[in-house]
């Protein structure tokens, strides 16, 4: 196999690796501020292509302004989502929570089957079609923006946890939220701005894709699964930790198809990741966290 | 207190639910089927569809068909002059629901036959209720096991692999391309075609060079194209139903293959065309003649039955109808027909032997001729060769 070949395999794991950290990260997020996985995370992934693709077809806005206006209507529906269905959960009960998100799911995605019609729809590239070469390997121009809006958000995550109030707000609440409650930070405010981002990093995932791939009502569930497997392998709760799991199984899944067979690519990620969890419960980048007594 | 009283509530709400059910569940048992002809009770014909689910774009025109011609068959004085009424329930592109509803539908006992399933999963899946009650079953969906693993009550009406497969390697002949590199979806249609593809070119001068294969969702197939390319293949060969095909042409158009890709009926929907954009220029399938009607020829009987429903359909629903509608109409209009040509107060035996003598149907997939050992009824002169050209289905110049 020549360098070429390997070149392309390693830009295929590396487009797919970023969605994967798009989405691992909305449920890092979600999972620091409530202690609970948020099932309906593919679901913001599925409007986020979605709506954007209803703003650009049935209202007619042009590209740019489309994709805000799909981006941000998730943004929005997953803060309503929080509001209406999570916070009247006092006891913030996680295993409640999760079983929230799971019917919020199913009814976000007939909504959208409902609203949207059950076929796929598509949505232009971004700066047109084609592809640049690579040194020998194409790279679509679409999965060029993929890689530089993964990346762009991240930053931006980097700056909002680390240089902003709001950020430092949310680090106390994932590392003890009582305590951060005593010292005056708002907990049920962080836990709607949780929600926010995560609808946001799953929207952005969903419009880049969108694309190259079409959508429809029922994409959310198959990638919710994959962000999942990839927030668990990097290290739930840490961000950093999402976008290297992301990337690793990206990575995993097209050298598996290289090397090994295209038919087994997911039960070969599913072994490698269970193999991790066995040797590092807490992830490649987790941190033990003893239980205190 | 208070608590203890909602959950005594929640209880005895259940348990009244549960008798309610037990009950209605023995009257519709206990009830004797009225033999007595009533003319204004419709014959009922059940349709297992899938609405929602992996394929609901597949099952809603065939809803869609069947709403559409009902009120046609109905305006036109129905059957023996009762109407007809057609149960659709919907199975989630799951077969245990696909069962489930087989089950409720049976269950009534007025049910004369059964179109359906949307997939090849459900439609096999259901079988054994459908032996149970000895009910003739028409199914739309496209697998050669549907018919190739036979049953006397199982008909079927799109073009199964085992038909498309042997007109698509003829056409590959005829081009000169012996080096197939084969991807396919790990679904139910993809796994079909390779068996199908594997047999068939067993002993001939087809090779298969490279044989890849991606799950339903997949994002991006360019590690599996990148190892066909690696492969030295003539054609690239995609067998897959879903919505994946189109980024399958758009991963070949990036990798710059410069060979062609050929594809199935499954991909004969405008969404692939749609998706695709440019990728899809120069995609070539073979499918039937709904497409481009003119493949009947203008003068045949075949190219009036075809417009007459392309124009009513796209009159009530603004878009034009795609294959699957055209199985749904099939189907319907097999069954009705062979009510129609029975005696009134017939058994579902007679129904059964009656839509096996179904010969010379002039329907939307091709002329239909079932008989004691052919359940699907088509050939390959029902087939022609498309290519897309212009972001339209043209025929392929042969």
């Amino acid at each position: 196999m020549g360098g070429t070949e390997l070149l392309q395999f390693g830009l295929a794991g590396l487009k797919n690796g970023s969605i994967y950290a798009l989405v691992a990260l909305g449920f890092t997020l979600v999972y620091a501020a409530t202690g609970a996985i948020n099932f309906a995370q593919g679901e913001f992934y599925m409007l986020g292509g979605m709506l954007s693709v209803w703003a650009y077809a049935d209202l007619g806005l042009p590209l740019p302004l489309a994709a805000v206006t799909g981006v941000a209507a998730t943004a929005v529906l997953g803060g309503v989502f929080e509001l209406a269905a999570i916070r009247p959960r006092k006891d913030g009960d996680p295993l409640a929570i999760i079983i929230i998100t799971v019917g919020g799911s199913m009814v976000l995605s007939s909504m959208a089957r409902h609203l949207f019609g059950p076929t796929e729809r598509p949505l232009p590239a971004f700066s047109g079609g084609g592809s640049v070469k690579v040194f020998g390997a194409s790279l679509e121009v679409q999965s060029v923006w993929i890689l530089g809006m993964t990346a762009l958000a991240v930053a931006a995550l980097w700056y909002l946890y680390n240089r902003t109030g709001l950020g430092r707000a949310m680090r106390a609440c994932a590392v003890n939220r009582d305590a951060a409650r005593i010292v005056g930070v708002d907990t049920r405010l962080m836990v709607t701005v949780s929600f926010v981002l995560a609808a946001t990093l799953g929207a952005l995932a969903g419009l880049a894709v969108t694309p190259l791939t079409q959508t429809v009502f029922d994409v959310g569930p198959s990638v919710g699964i994959k962000g999942f497997a990839a927030a668990i392998l990097g290290g739930l709760g840490n961000p950093i930790a999402a976008v290297v799991g992301g990337l690793v199984l990206g990575m995993l899944e097209s050298l598996s198809i290289a090397f090994i067979s295209s038919t087994y690519k997911d039960a070969i990620a599913l072994i490698v990741l269970l193999s991790v969890l066995f040797l590092r419960p807490q992830g490649i980048l987790g941190r033990w966290r003893r239980e205190k007594v | 207190m208070a608590a203890s009283r909602t959950r005594l509530a929640l209880v005895v709400t259940v348990a009244v639910a549960m008798v309610i059910v037990s009950l209605s569940g023995c009257a519709a048992e206990s009830e004797p089927v009225d033999d007595s002809v009533d003319v204004t009770e419709p014959y009922r014909i059940g349709a297992v569809l899938s609405l929602t689910g992996t394929f609901a774009g597949l099952g809603e025109p065939e809803k869609k068909t069947i709403d559409m011609e009902v009120e046609r068959i109905n305006d036109a004085g129905g059957v023996h002059g009762r109407p007809i009424e057609v149960l659709i329930e919907d199975d989630a592109t799951d077969a245990e629901t696909a069962v489930a509803v087989t089950t409720r539908l049976l269950e009534r006992g007025d049910i004369v036959a059964i179109i359906g399933a949307t997939g090849t999963g459900g439609t096999m899946a259901m079988r054994q209720e459908i032996v149970r009650a000895g009910i003739p079953q028409v199914s739309v969906a496209g697998g050669t096991v549907i018919t190739a693993d036979f049953h006397p009550l199982v008909f079927q009406t799109p073009w199964s692999n085992s038909l498309v497969v042997p007109f698509t390697l003829r056409y590959l002949e005829e081009q000169g391309f012996y080096k197939i590199g084969l991807i396919s979806d790990t679904g139910g249609f993809g796994k079909d075609g390779v068996e199908v593809i594997k047999e068939a070119i067993e002993g001939t001068d087809f090779e298969l060079v490279a044989e890849e294969s991606f799950n339903p969702g997949d994002t991006d197939m360019t590690a599996q194209l990148t190892l066909i390319r690696a492969a030295d293949a003539d054609v690239v060969v995609l067998w897959s139903a879903g919505r994946e095909a189109a980024t399958v042409a758009k991963n070949m158009a990036q990798l710059d293959f410069g060979i062609p890709l050929v594809g199935s009926h499954g991909n004969a929907r405008i969404e692939f065309i749609e998706g695709a954009g440019e990728a899809a220029e120069d995609f070539v399938f073979a499918a039937g003649k709904i497409l481009v009607p003119e493949a009947y020829g203008e003068d045949s009987e075949e190219y009036a039955v075809a417009t007459d429903f392309i124009e009513r359909y796209t009159e009530r629903y603004g878009e034009a109808p795609d294959t699957f509608a055209g199985h749904a109409y099939d189907s319907l209009y097999i069954i009705v027909e062979a009510m129609q040509r029975l005696p009134e107060g017939f058994s579902p035996e007679d129904l059964r032997d009656e839509i096996e003598k179904t010969t010379g149907f002039v329907g939307i997939g091709g002329t239909f001729n079932y008989s004691e050992t052919d359940h699907n009824g088509l050939t390959e002169d029902d087939l022609v060769m498309y290519r897309v050209s212009g972001g339209r289905w043209v025929l392929e110049e042969r």
